[in-house]
């Protein structure tokens, strides 16, 4: 079986042009999938898995575009120059492309497909988009602060050694406050980018979920209970009205390794997580004939 | 939970060793020994060992030893794992 077309192109945008890459299904899309990514070098070690689940699901049907954002990979501007407004307005601008590209308003679901500082964005994503969205997490950052924590981090570990990593921090940290940038591993960190972080979460509240999907997976090093983390947020989103399903998988945590790893137990729990919520969402389209071997973990 | 196994199985996992991590102990030297370890590597092992651990490392709690065996960083997480 062919592996159905992808496209990459640019989109002209407020600051100049940004990175599309969009997977389409064989015939209409059963549903629409708008990846968020990443962010920085997580973004850049996760390219490969990306493409492989972005093929994968749409060779069972959906539709997948993933957008570099303003300041970040192979879009316009630099990380300096970018804000978190400029990130919403990408993402609001990805989701209508797509439903323009499959002239499809409601009944096909739109997924946001989010991935570790991804989720961060969802948040404001959910609430600020036309319709509604199910959202389907990948490893999900749920507190901002943890983003810049790591960022900070980085920048200190050069210095650990010496024993003055806390003293960089601190100065870093000093220095944000006192309103300039810092720089961490080729990336500006402006303090207006790093403030938007410190206060970005993922969380329910305010956001209905009216019956809405939300997938959680997670990779570990032997797959077995999804974290405690998640254990603990799930209840929340169910009590706000999401369906929810929830798995860890045996892999890597690929968006860290120091060598680009796959997960492929994720790519296929991915999968199946989609179809089965297409399916408990009533799909109509009958589904596409599955490869030989897709679909036959449990 | 034996803590040495589980570091060993990040290191190996993190470093992208293929095994050979696993095999690790206490007197196994880490930083200076293994060409995967640099900086950003030593970010990913600290997040990776808070996630699998459920701990929090503290920003002066990482220094030049910390990373020198396995057996120093053992030590550290079951520092974190008393607390």
């Amino acid at each position: 079986m062919h592996a159905p077309p992808f496209e990459v192109f640019f989109v002209p945008a407020h600051g100049g042009q940004r990175l599309y890459i969009h997977h389409a299904p064989a015939g209409s899309p059963r549903g629409l999938v708008l990846h968020l990514p990443a962010f920085a070098e997580e973004m850049n070690k996760s390219r490969r898995m990306v493409a492989q689940t972005s093929r994968a699901l749409a060779a069972v049907g959906f539709a997948v575009l993933q957008v570099d954002l303003f300041g970040c990979g192979d879009s316009a501007g630099d990380l300096g120059d970018a804000s978190w407004a400029d990130w919403t307005e990408d993402i609001g601008s990805a989701a209508a492309w797509l439903r323009t590209r499959h002239n499809s308003d409601a009944p096909v679901p739109l997924w946001l497909w989010a991935h570790r500082a991804g989720a961060l964005l969802a948040g404001d994503a959910l609430t600020q988009l036309a319709g509604p969205a199910n959202l389907l997490l990948w490893q999900p950052l749920l507190q901002g602060r943890s983003v810049v924590q790591q960022m900070l981090r980085l920048k200190a570990a050069a210095h650990w050694q010496q024993g003055d990593g806390k003293a960089v921090i601190d100065r870093a940290r000093a220095d944000l406050a006192a309103g300039a940038a810092v720089e961490v591993a080729g990336y500006l960190l402006t303090p207006a980018l790093v403030n938007a972080f410190e206060q970005a979460a993922l969380k329910p509240s305010g956001i209905a979920g009216d019956g809405r999907q939300l997938v959680w997976l997670e990779t570990s090093g032997d797959g077995g209970e999804i974290s405690p983390a998640a254990q603990a947020q799930l209840p929340r989103w169910q009590q706000a009205g999401w369906r929810t399903d929830a798995r860890a998988v045996a892999g890597p945590g690929f968006w860290q390794t120091v060598e680009i790893e796959d997960a492929p137990a994720l790519v296929a729990a991915t999968v199946q997580a989609m179809e089965r919520a297409a399916v408990d969402a009533g799909d109509a389209q009958p589904a596409p004939v599955a490869a030989a071997g897709a679909g036959a973990l449990s | 939970m034996d803590v040495l196994t589980n570091v060993n199985r990040v290191l190996d996992e993190v470093l992208s060793l293929g095994g050979r991590g696993l095999a690790f102990d206490h007197g196994t030297p880490l930083l200076g020994a293994i060409p995967e370890l640099d900086s950003m590597a030593v970010v990913s092992l600290i997040t990776t060992l808070e996630e699998r651990f459920g701990i929090g490392i503290g920003d002066d709690e990482v220094d030049g030893q910390t990373f020198a065996t396995v057996g120093t960083l053992v030590a550290l997480v079951e520092s974190k794992l008393a607390d």
